[in-house]
């Protein structure tokens, strides 16, 4: 399929399913699964973070206008969207990244997914609930949510690529 | 790059400040025409979730009201007379909604409701369920409503204890959607467990007497002279399906009249 199409349809898909089903679940504990991140991570390594940015505010923006949060969601988005080159530069592996490659779970292995995503995914839910909550006596409440809604987000993440992406297959030359 | 970042940042960040303290435009929530019909779309397939719940709620409420009715009463007097009743007139009115979007677990949690200002829905109208109060309406569209609940911070509804009188506001620390609190109660009356907290009646948002909570707990402030006080909701707004918005048919005159007294007493 067509790059751009893909992640047309991709785009779709995990506003849908963040918006309308995610959103509806209440874990308990402040807990809340945010999973649209892992769209901007699949995004190819080599685009622009101009374009990176725009993507990740848009699709912010339209998650927020759906869970009357005004800009929440696109601003965390945002922040991790900018941070992404950065990451990838530091994780890169040793002959850097293949740009014909999308870079996801099975593509450059579990280690470098958990460091990478692990990192982008913590700083994009801290900088939601910190915004949400805004006051620097709930700083404990905040690192719970965090760390509670990190972990169940990671989860669903790797679970969704498992059942959505498939094995490249190795060229044994 | 970097410039970009802040750009949309600042974007970002000052629509969600603005729309925090000054909640007018209905364009980027739950009441725009199409986040309106899409979540109606959902409830239509979920609403079947909490219906027996609901149901038993609903049909409690129907015993208790139909026990009033005339017809259930004793005649104690047989030759009555029909008056034409000139003492009262009906002041509040209620609108039937439905619960179409609902969060529980954030910070500030909203409801969307299926009616809006084609049913005479306005602004700053109370919301109330069968069993205590759900909140305060906060943006209206044609045909919906986003509802500000109890659990947002600040909802600042005016509430009494029941037995005392005592008066404050009702709060939401962020944590449990099953407590929430009651501020600005003096510590020199006693604070009995399970005592009633009723609505005041006071903005006129709601009728005087509509269930809010029981007392649960209350500790004193350090350093002020007031009560902290939490309360258990009469109402579990996890499941809530069916609500009504308060009409206040005196709102208009009662505000007219402060605002006079208010402007009449700075001169």
């Amino acid at each position: 399929m067509n790059l751009t199409l893909k992640n047309i349809v991709r785009f779709v898909l995990f506003f849908v399913l963040q918006v309308l089903v995610l959103n509806q679940i209440e874990i308990g504990t402040g807990a809340q699964i945010m999973i649209y991140p892992l769209f901007i991570f699949l995004l190819p390594v080599e685009l622009n973070v101009i374009f990176l940015m725009a993507i990740g505010f848009a699709l912010g923006i339209c998650i927020d206008a759906m869970s009357n949060t005004y800009g929440l969601h696109a601003s965390s988005l945002l922040t991790m969207a900018y941070l992404r080159p950065a990451i990838f530069r530091i994780f890169a592996p040793r002959d850097g990244y293949d740009a014909l490659l999308e870079t996801n779970l099975y593509t450059m292995g579990s280690k470098w997914f958990v460091k990478t995503f692990g990192i982008l995914l913590l700083v994009h839910h801290f900088w939601f609930f910190m915004l949400e909550m805004f006051k620097l006596n709930e700083v404990l409440y905040v690192f719970q949510k965090t760390g509670l809604s990190a972990l169940i987000s990671f989860l669903i993440s790797v679970f969704l690529q498992f059942l959505f992406l498939r094995k490249p297959k190795r060229n044994e030359a | 790059m970097l410039l970009l970042f802040v750009l949309l940042q600042g974007l970002a960040l000052s629509m969600y400040f603005t729309f925090l303290t000054f909640p007018r435009s209905q364009y980027m929530t739950t009441a725009s025409y199409i986040s309106g019909h899409a979540f109606e779309f959902t409830n239509n397939i979920t609403q079947y979730l909490h219906l027996k719940k609901n149901n038993t709620a609903l049909q409690k409420e129907n015993v208790r009201l139909r026990s009033k009715l005339p017809q259930n009463l004793l005649q104690l007097d047989r030759e009555y007379i029909t008056i034409n009743d000139t003492l009262h007139r009906i002041q509040y009115e209620y609108l039937p909604a439905r619960v179409i979007n609902s969060t529980h677990s954030k910070r500030n949690n909203y409801f969307t409701i299926d009616i809006g200002s084609s049913q005479r829905v306005e602004r700053g109208m109370g919301v109330i369920s069968s069993k205590g109060v759900i909140g305060v309406i906060q943006n209206v569209s044609e045909n919906f409503a986003v509802v500000r609940t109890c659990l947002t911070e600040k909802v600042r509804i005016a509430a009494m204890i029941e037995s005392t009188g005592e008066h404050g506001f009702i709060d939401w620390k962020g944590e449990n959607s099953k407590y929430g609190t009651l501020s600005g109660i003096s510590n020199d009356s006693k604070i009995k467990k399970w005592d009633a907290i009723v609505t005041r009646g006071s903005a006129g948002m709601f009728p005087q007497g509509i269930p809010i909570g029981k007392i649960v707990s209350s500790i004193i402030i350090e350093g002020k002279p007031l009560w902290d006080i939490t309360l258990l909701f009469a109402e579990n707004f996890r499941t809530v399906q069916r609500v009504y918005v308060v009409k206040n048919q005196l709102s208009r005159e009662q505000a007219q009249l402060e605002a006079h007294h208010q402007s009449t007493n700075t001169q």
